[in-house]
């Protein structure tokens, strides 16, 4: 879904295998091209678990975001899913990781370039 | 264009790659393959046209649509008589070198495409054989 | 050789050379491009390359190492390259392949991607931070 003008965001939710990811992220690039969105945020607090399969596809996806010219951020990453990525070894260097959706957007919006300011009078 | 024999395709020439890529986007369209796993597939077969015209001296490309009961894909292979692969395990395990060699493009092939077979030994030719199902 | 016909037309946009490729350039028509754009920088002290890719169906080894030498050509010669438009199903490819084109720096549209090549003189140029690309 487009959040603003620039970002898009992908809320995943369940268990993902390996054929369902594949889809979920072309369609994911697509979108980056559509909207014309420099970043994509990749929410996975809806996600237990992930294979070896599940997590290649997500790094190939910002890799590949990457190459067109648009970033990811990887939000709600749960212990399980962190202690898997680093038991396979996978390098997380090239991807922004925040513990949680607010936190990515926080980064998003600030990287498109806007702040969130309160108004004077709230009532 | 889906013959019961697969017809050759000359690739002797940088315009034959070009052809050699249309011919099988048309035949990968034809056999139903998702758009990614077709952009996979054309570009495996660039780079084996490409070995073909340049290091096996130019040859000959087969391509055909393959039903075997529960899978459809599209079947290319790349034949020449050329000087063969001295070293093909180490070609086949390298990535992209900055250098020319046989490696470039061949071990990244191998990625893009379901199944790879190849023979070739010096002053034998090479014969390459890929597969992407649906 | 080559015929004019043959040939990848290169565009003149204010500081920057627009080089929009089509579908169907095989091996020597890339070489060629190589030669005409180096020529072309130096001629008209252009800063900046944009090449936009949006109608390629494929970039293979050779393609992608065309790019990565023009942007290594452009820089000796004081010019940024951006290539712009990458097709999804392109990039999934090369990530596939394991090719990386370094030295390229990319954006998703040619405004995007001239937002990243300010002309000279003007610090940092136009670029508005939402227009910034992920290099920048």
């Amino acid at each position: 879904m487009k959040l603003w003008e620039g970002v898009v965001a992908l809320p995943l939710i369940g268990t993902l295998d390996s054929a369902r990811t594949q889809v979920v992220m072309e369609s994911l690039l697509e979108r980056i091209v559509e909207t014309d969105s420099t970043i994509a945020i990749i929410d996975i607090t809806g996600v237990p678990t992930v294979d070896t399969l599940v997590a290649q596809h997500l790094l190939k996806t910002v890799a590949a975001a990457r190459l067109m010219g648009a970033d990811c951020i990887v939000s709600g990453i749960r212990p399980q899913i962190a202690q898997t990525i680093v038991h396979l070894g996978l390098d997380l260097s090239e991807v922004t990781t925040k513990a949680n959706l607010s936190e990515a957007v926080v980064v998003a919006l600030d990287r498109t370039g806007f702040q969130i300011t309160r108004r004077a009078n709230r009532g | 264009m889906r013959a019961l024999t697969p017809e050759p395709h000359a690739l002797d020439s940088d315009e034959d790659v070009v052809r050699a890529r249309h011919v099988i986007r048309a035949l990968a369209v034809d056999a139903g393959l998702r758009l990614i796993d077709q952009t996979k597939l054309v570009t495996a077969v660039s780079e084996l046209a490409r070995n073909t015209v340049i290091h096996g001296g130019g040859g000959r490309m087969l391509a055909e649509v393959l039903e075997n009961g529960t899978r459809t894909g599209v079947c290319v292979t790349f034949e020449d008589e050329g000087p063969g692969i001295p070293d093909l395990e180490m070609a086949l395990s390298q990535g992209f070198t900055t250098g020319e060699g046989l490696g470039l493009g061949f071990g990244g092939a191998r990625r893009l495409v379901h199944d790879f077979d190849v023979t070739s030994a010096p002053g034998e030719g090479t014969r390459v054989r890929i597969v992407t199902w649906r | 050789m080559l015929e004019s016909g043959d040939r990848i037309p290169i565009l003149k946009l204010g500081h920057l050379l627009l080089v929009t490729i089509q579908v169907d350039m095989h091996d020597r028509m890339a070489l060629a491009l190589q030669d005409d754009l180096t020529k072309k920088i130096v001629d008209t002290g252009a800063r900046g390359v944009l090449i936009d890719i949006s109608g390629l169906e494929l970039v293979d080894s050779f393609i992608g190492r065309m790019l990565s030498d023009i942007a290594a050509m452009a820089r000796v010669l004081d010019a940024r390259t951006v290539v712009v438009g990458m097709r999804p199903a392109v990039a999934i490819t090369l990530v596939e392949l394991g090719l990386a084109l370094p030295g390229v720096q990319t954006a998703l549209t040619v405004e995007r991607g001239m937002a990243l090549l300010p002309a000279p003189g003007e610090f940092g140029g136009d670029a508005r931070p939402e227009d910034e690309g992920p290099d920048a």
